[in-house]
């Protein structure tokens, strides 16, 4: 699970990033809410926590925007004890959960297990980029020129790429999110999905497609304009 | 009212382009980048609408029901239905007969790529037939896959049935069968495209662009 981590206080950030390392998590911290937005909207993050008192752009900002943007990760939110009101706005604005420092460590990892665990409940129930829709009830994937249900494997990649549109998505990312770390299939697994999925885009004639960035990631992309 | 009755002397020339049309698509599945590919067409049936269907057509039409009117304002007196095995093949033997040179395409319909609202996906090309004794005949050529013909012959069943229990219900999950059916004969054209293209070491998007 990668984890992305905003916390201005460099001794409480690294004392944070040991913990989390040592539980297994990857996590890349950042100083500010400016880069904390940066890489939000450029990488893909299994969660984020959010201090909220930040210079320049604080915590709660940044969830608002991420918000806005129909990002729905997990987020919780690091506020000094006596910051009620920010802990209301905070969770009034789509903070899955809100830590008040100081905190005991046991119950930052239980927090961060339960905010990663309550993830799929808070979802919407369809998701929409471009023409194609995508419905988690049924595993339909759809546009007005029809719509397929699509595999479990199918969906599981579909839905990594519409909540992260615009986003390079390595093929390792996808391989662990979708078959997990341990799994014995090879990575391979990736480019046959992908390549179902590319067929029945087309076939939806979806004006969004998963085009290859480099070597090895791939990206939902726009592409109304190709045609 | 008999066939013979309602087509008279033209029943010959439709017989005779039926005859002829099966007679194009043979040498279709003889073409030796065909045999090689394995793109065979699975199966062929022709048939000629019979004078019922066709009186009964031209009626809910609103046209007049007599031969002229038939052999004008109907494209199918002549009908063939082409089975493939896969979804490009069904594109390559329509693309074929779209460019001979001895047929005029007068109208070509991709329910493939539109599917009619109850999920029905096939590829329709009508057709007229330029030169020779049967010069001006119409026909209307239907493609399709297996696994959609076969869902077809249900969906034609449900057609001339008066009552139907639960009917909203039944059509519903129709569609959605048709709708299955065309995801599995999209990953079946994948996983064969991936078969002759091998595991690439390419990830570009590396299909061919029929739709």
């Amino acid at each position: 699970m990668r984890l992305l981590l905003a916390e201005d206080e460099k001794a409480l950030s690294q004392v944070l990033v040991n913990i989390l390392e040592k539980n297994n998590y990857v996590v890349e911290p950042v100083f500010d809410g400016l880069s904390a937005l940066k890489h939000l909207e450029t990488e893909i993050y299994d969660g984020a926590i959010l201090d909220i008192m930040m210079p320049g752009t604080d915590g709660i900002t940044v969830l608002k925007t991420l918000r806005k943007k129909g990002n729905r990760m997990p987020v919780m939110l690091l506020t000094a004890k006596a910051e009620v009101e920010d802990r209301v706005i905070g969770l009034d604005h789509g903070a899955n959960d809100y830590l008040p420092k100081p905190f005991d460590t046991r119950e930052l990892l239980a927090r961060v297990r339960t905010m990663m665990r309550v993830q799929s409940v808070q979802m919407d129930e369809s998701l929409m980029v471009g023409n194609i829709r995508l419905d988690f009830a049924t595993l339909e994937m759809s546009s007005v020129g029809g719509s397929f249900r699509l595999s479990g494997k199918e969906f599981q990649m579909m839905k990594i790429f519409m909540t992260n549109p615009d986003i390079p998505i390595t093929e390792d990312v996808l391989f662990d999110r979708v078959w997990g770390t341990d799994s014995e299939e090879e990575r391979q697994a990736v480019w046959v999905y992908i390549s179902f999925l590319r067929k029945k885009l087309k076939a939806l004639h979806a004006n969004v497609a998963i085009n290859t960035v480099g070597q090895e990631s791939y990206q939902l992309e726009d592409v109304s304009h190709d045609r | 009212m008999t066939d013979e009755e309602f087509y008279g002397q033209t029943l010959y020339t439709l017989q005779n382009a039926e005859k002829y049309l099966l007679k194009l698509i043979a040498e279709y599945q003889e073409l030796p980048e065909i045999v090689v590919s394995d793109s065979f067409v699975m199966n062929c049936q022709s048939r000629i609408k019979s004078a019922e269907s066709m009186v009964k057509k031209l009626k809910n039409r609103g046209f007049k029901e007599d031969l002229h009117s038939a052999l004008t304002n109907v494209y199918d007196a002549v009908g063939i239905r082409i089975i493939c095995g896969f979804i490009d093949d069904v594109y390559k033997i329509a693309a074929w007969i779209e460019k001979r040179e001895e047929l005029e395409i007068i109208l070509r319909k991709d329910y493939f790529a539109w599917p009619k609202p109850n999920g029905y996906r096939s590829y329709h090309i009508c057709l007229r037939i330029r030169e020779g004794s049967m010069a001006g005949t119409q026909a209307e050529i239907q493609i399709r896959t297996m696994a959609i013909d076969f869902w077809a012959t249900l969906e034609h069943e449900l057609k001339y049935k008066k009552k139907i229990p639960c009917e909203e219900l039944i059509r519903k999950e129709l569609k959605r069968c048709a709708d299955e059916i065309a995801a599995t004969d999209i990953s079946m054209q994948t996983i064969r495209d991936m078969l002759e293209n091998g595991f690439c070491e390419n990830k570009e998007d590396t299909e061919s662009s029929y739709f």
